[in-house]
Order: C-alpha cells, then sequence, then structure tokens
C-alpha cells in the first residue's frame, strides 16, 4: 500500500469481489457481537421462510470501506459513506462491489458505489445496495476529528 | 389504517445512551478485519499505521456502526444483543432502508463508545403497490469517553403493512 495518484472524474476503482461463506457469517457475527440467528441457524432461517442464511446488510459497508481504501492507498480517509438496501444476500453467495469517481476535488473525492449479488443458487443477479455513495478525504489518514 | 400509533409517535425525540463497559481494544479492530476478509495492516500492523501518521493500530470504520458491543445487552431469544426500537407492530414487516454513515476520526483500541441513539422522524407512505408503510428514521452519534465525535449513523427502518399490498 503506497501513494496512489489521485483519480479522475470517470475513473472506475478496482471493483471487489466476496464470496460470504456460512463460516464467514459466524465470523462476522462474533467480531460485532451480533448473534440474531436469521444470520446462521437453519431452524430460525426457515421459521422466517427465507431461503438461506441471511447475510447482515451491513457488511456491505465494510467492502466499500475496503475497496475505497485499498484503491485510494492508507493515506485516505473514508468521510461519508451511505448505502440503500435492495435484496437480501444469502450464505454461499458472492457480492460485487464496484466505484466510479463522480467529483474530484482540491483534498477529497465523491465516489459512486454499488454491490451486486452475482447469480447463483438463490436466484439471478440482483443489486444488493444501491444507491451508495461515499466522500473520501485524500492525503490524510484521518479525519477531522482526530486531534 | 394509520401505522403511525401512539406507541410509535410518543417515541419521537426519545433518547437511549449506552455506555460500553471497556474500551473497545485493539483485538476487535482485528477481529472484525479478518471476519470479513480485509488485510488492511491499519487494522494489525502499529508499525505501519505510526508511518501513516495514525497514533498505532485503528478499528475499521464501520465497525463502530455495527458492533453491539457498546450496548452490553443480554442476547434475547432470537440471539440480538444490540439496541432495539422494539418496533413489533402487528400485522407490519420491518425491512431496512439504508445507512448513511459520517465518520470523524478512526477508532482507536483505547477509546470507551458511548452510544446515543434517537429517533428522529417518523413518515408515513405507501409502496408502489399501494400498502402502507412507516419510515422510521433513527440516529446514533457515537462519542468517546472525552466527549470527541467519532461518527453518525442514520438509519432507516421501514414497517410495511401485510394488508392493502396490490
Amino acid at each position: 500500500m503506497t501513494s496512489r495518484v489521485p483519480p479522475n472524474v470517470g475513473d472506475a476503482l478496482p471493483a471487489l469481489e466476496r464470496t460470504i461463506t456460512l463460516t464467514d457469517m459466524v465470523a462476522y457475527a462474533g467480531a460485532t457481537w451480533d448473534w440474531y440467528r436469521l444470520h446462521f441457524d437453519p431452524e430460525f432461517v426457515a421459521a422466517a421462510r427465507v431461503p438461506g442464511p441471511v447475510v447482515d446488510g451491513q457488511v456491505f459497508g465494510a467492502l466499500f470501506v475496503e475497496l475505497l481504501q485499498d484503491a485510494l492507498g492508507p493515506r485516505c480517509f473514508v468521510h461519508e459513506l451511505s448505502f440503500t438496501f435492495r435484496n437480501l444476500m444469502f450464505a454461499g453467495e458472492t457480492v460485487r462491489c464496484e466505484a466510479t469517481v463522480v467529483e474530484v476535488g482540491s483534498d477529497r473525492v465523491r465516489v459512486d458505489l454499488s454491490a451486486t449479488i452475482l447469480a447463483g443458487e438463490y436466484g439471478p443477479q440482483r443489486p444488493a445496495a444501491r444507491p451508495a455513495h461515499a466522500t473520501v478525504l485524500l492525503g490524510t489518514a484521518d479525519g477531522p476529528g482526530a486531534r | 389504517m394509520s401505522l403511525l400509533t401512539d406507541e410509535l409517535r410518543a417515541l419521537l425525540g426519545t433518547r437511549k445512551v449506552y455506555t460500553a463497559p471497556e474500551p473497545l481494544g485493539a483485538a476487535a479492530g482485528r477481529y472484525f478485519g479478518l471476519a470479513i476478509g480485509d488485510d488492511n495492516p491499519l487494522y494489525s500492523d502499529p508499525e505501519f499505521a505510526r508511518a501513516q501518521g495514525l497514533p498505532g493500530v485503528t478499528a475499521p470504520p464501520t465497525l463502530i456502526c455495527e458492533t453491539n458491543q457498546y450496548a452490553n445487552l443480554p442476547m434475547n431469544s432470537d440471539g440480538y444483543a444490540g439496541h432495539s426500537w422494539h418496533l413489533d407492530v402487528p400485522g407490519t414487516r420491518q425491512v431496512r432502508g439504508g445507512n448513511s454513515y459520517t465518520f470523524h476520526r478512526r477508532v482507536r483500541p483505547d477509546d470507551v463508545i458511548i452510544a446515543t441513539w434517537e429517533i428522529h422522524d417518523l413518515t408515513e407512505k405507501q409502496t408502489r403497490t399501494g400498502a402502507d408503510m412507516l419510515v422510521v428514521s433513527s440516529r446514533a452519534t457515537y462519542t468517546n469517553q472525552d466527549g470527541e465525535l467519532l461518527a453518525v449513523n442514520e438509519e432507516t427502518i421501514i414497517l410495511v403493512s401485510l394488508d392493502g399490498a396490490a
């Protein structure tokens, strides 16, 4: 991870694809102190009448940050991030996160993001989170509240 | 029939404040990175983090908005142990609308998280198929033990009536 060349408007940042297994979801449940059974318990999942254990949607935010920091380098700071949920994602499915630079300022960029669930055993390709946006500060690893 | 009951209306402006019983800790950030598959050394390598101008390792930015660590609540029968407004309205289903985060600085291992949740808007709407729905907008403001602002999380939950949909 070294300093990156500032991006230009219209640039697509390298996409991030991640298959989220039930094991990943159990690890995430532990890491977030969130053991809601819809995320891992087959009996609870069947009673909820959903086709499989449901991936916690907030993980899309974490993946967006990973994509942005990997693309823009360690001396950047994700200041604002927003996303709207569209469809449930289930254990074993693969999500593809994409980002396009839409504004470039002297010390920040604004990025449009999307998360798409790829076709698999639970159905065809469908949006997971969209629209989604981020404002990323450049040239600093920390935010305006750091001291 | 309106989904905005007097009971729900009474929640407007109410606050719930949670203070974590201990600092977040370096292990929490490293574990979260491992769980989501993000191997960024900012979460695990103090020397690398210091080379970027940080005081040491920090937590992945969204962890503060995803963790229930600060809530210090018992696990309920569904396995959930976090903040809730208990929006259990008969004849509706809940769906998550989205989140909007503003991060003010990176969260450090010695930060003790204080989360203040507040419902700031309740709006009745209809779905495209004509079903009644209620959009519940709440805000969590995260500070630390010294009153430093860490992050703000605007969250939308939607209650959709099971009756009336085309």
